[in-house]
């Protein structure tokens, strides 16, 4: 999906939201989320004279600069964890209680959800919520289209499986 | 499920759920994101990008061999001729006294037994003549037919035969090299008939003016024959001493032996002048045709072509210098990324 996108305000308008539910589904966290996607957008008004239309679109560059962002926060999350040891246990167990707080999500989701890993999430996000070809999916995640194909394939089974009971209901 | 598919419909229900509980991002955090992206610097739009210069740079490249190359040729090929035709085309044709080259043409060759005479002696004045003529015959029996026709035509036009050299080193080949004296009077007339003896490779008539140096003698002469006379009268007169006697007589010896060499230079040189030297080589081998001097375009695209060799050379030379930093690079940096996409992997994987 290309769009002629000419400045960086028109494209902030138009995947703010995209780049939000991308690193929402990444983080399970919505603070997380929130800072993570403006810092995704201050990246991208510093790097914007460098962006291409002709080799993807806003919405897929803006997505590759939020999971740069999205992964630099997972890793110094995590390092931070590894520091602190004990409390690394308790912090990971209140990050999971911040997104069951999630207003937008149904609890039976949220919990669907946060047994998945980041993996799966991410690639259903990008191809669930912001409805992204295989191609463009695939080119944010650094993999093929058949593997970007075959995860989402993977990801949505054991998805489906967790929410089976709700959606029967 | 191929790459371009959609969302496979055995999860359609799941996916249906999943957009309708589309999380927003909160209108506060969105104002303060749309606020930062107002100030973005605009984005380059021209054609101009560092990814299209690399793209460009090849053929650019290439285009500036190849302009470089058409230079050079172009430039080598209007300049003239390269060094060996300029060596050959400095070749003496006319030079000192008279000397003349006689290539003789296809039209020539062709017509067999055309005679050819060269210039003719100047009648009246001294002069020391010369031809050399190669000619070709069809094998070593004609070969030797024609050796005898040369001697008995250099006799009867009242030579002689100086030298003969008779060769043949290898069943149907040989070579025959015959140096006549013919008088000049006749020389024109022995060439005609000389030429005719088989087909002109080559001619070469050399003539060298010897009248200035017979009458710079015939004058030393005359004034030394003065010079005796006068002391012949010194000599007759009655009154002279002995002593002045003997020192005239001894003037008068040596002004005889001055004349007695004056004369004999001066009839060498005469006898120089009566008969021309000619030089009959005879072979039965075809000359090998010189090598076609090439065209403008010929020389100016061998010389592009050279220059595009050497440019492809040079080329290569680098690329084996520098291929294994290259794919030391390259594979550090394929490495790197395929470290890094593993490592965020299993970081997603964990989170």
């Amino acid at each position: 999906m290309r769009t002629a996108t000419t400045s960086l305000e028109a494209a902030a308008e138009r995947h703010l939201d995209d780049v939000y539910r991308y690193v929402l589904y990444l983080t399970r966290d919505p603070h997380a989320a929130e800072d993570l996607t403006a810092e995704t957008f201050e990246r991208a008004a510093r790097l914007w004279h460098r962006f291409d239309p002709a080799r993807g679109s806003a919405q897929t560059w803006l997505c590759q600069i939020a999971r740069t962002v999205a992964l630099d926060h997972l890793r110094s999350e995590e390092r931070r964890r590894r520091r602190e040891g004990r409390y690394a246990v308790l912090d990971s167990r209140r990050s999971e209680s911040v997104d069951l707080e999630s207003p937008t999500l149904s609890p039976w989701l949220q919990s669907a959800l946060a047994s998945l890993s980041a993996a799966d999430r991410e690639v259903i996000a990008l191809r669930i919520l912001l409805d992204l070809d295989a191609a463009n999916a695939a080119r944010v995640l650094g993999i093929s289209p058949t593997a970007c194909t075959t995860r989402l394939s993977r990801a949505l089974q054991k998805l489906e499986e967790k929410v089976r009971p709700h959606l029967v209901a | 499920m191929s790459p371009d598919t959609p969302i496979d419909e055995r999860f359609a229900e799941l996916a249906a759920q999943l957009r309708l509980e589309t999380p927003a991002m909160p209108e506060r955090a969105r104002r303060e994101v749309l606020a930062t992206t107002a100030a973005a610097a605009p984005r380059h739009t021209g054609w101009f990008s560092p990814r299209r210069l690399a793209v460009l740079a090849v053929p650019a490249a290439v285009g500036l061999s190849l302009a470089l190359a058409l230079v050079v040729g172009l430039n080598s090929a209007l300049s003239g001729p390269r060094s060996d035709n300029r060596a050959a085309s400095a070749k003496p044709t006319a030079s000192t006294e008279q000397l003349e080259w006689v290539a003789p043409s296809e039209d020539a060759r062709d017509s067999n037994r055309l005679r050819s005479t060269g210039p003719a002696p100047t009648g009246g004045r001294a002069q020391d003549y010369s031809a050399t003529l190669r000619l070709l015959v069809d094998g070593t029996d004609d070969l030797s037919a024609t050796t005898q026709r040369a001697l008995r035509t250099a006799r009867r036009l009242g030579g002689y035969v100086v030298s003969v050299e008779y060769l043949t080193p290898e069943p149907g080949e040989g070579s025959a090299a015959i140096r006549l004296r013919v008088p000049v009077s006749r020389v024109q007339a022995a060439i005609v008939q000389f030429s005719g003896l088989g087909r002109i490779l080559a001619q070469e008539t050399r003539i060298s003016d010897l009248q200035q140096p017979v009458d710079d003698l015939t004058r030393q002469i005359r004034r030394i024959q003065e010079r005796i006379a006068r002391l012949r009268v010194q000599l007759g007169r009655p009154n002279i001493s002995s002593s002045e006697r003997a020192r005239l007589e001894k003037h008068l010896a040596s002004a005889r032996n001055n004349l007695a060499g004056l004369r004999r230079e001066r009839t060498e040189i005469n006898r120089r002048a009566v008969y021309a030297t000619v030089a009959l080589d005879l072979t039965t081998q075809e000359p090998r045709q010189p090598e076609a001097t090439p065209g403008r375009l010929r020389r100016a695209l061998d010389d592009a072509v050279g220059i595009l060799a050497a440019e492809l050379a040079i080329a290569a030379y680098a690329l084996i210098v520098a291929s294994p930093f290259l794919l030391l690079l390259a594979a550090g940096f394929f490495g790197n990324r395929a470290y890094r996409r593993h490592a965020d992997q299993r970081l997603l994987e964990r989170a």
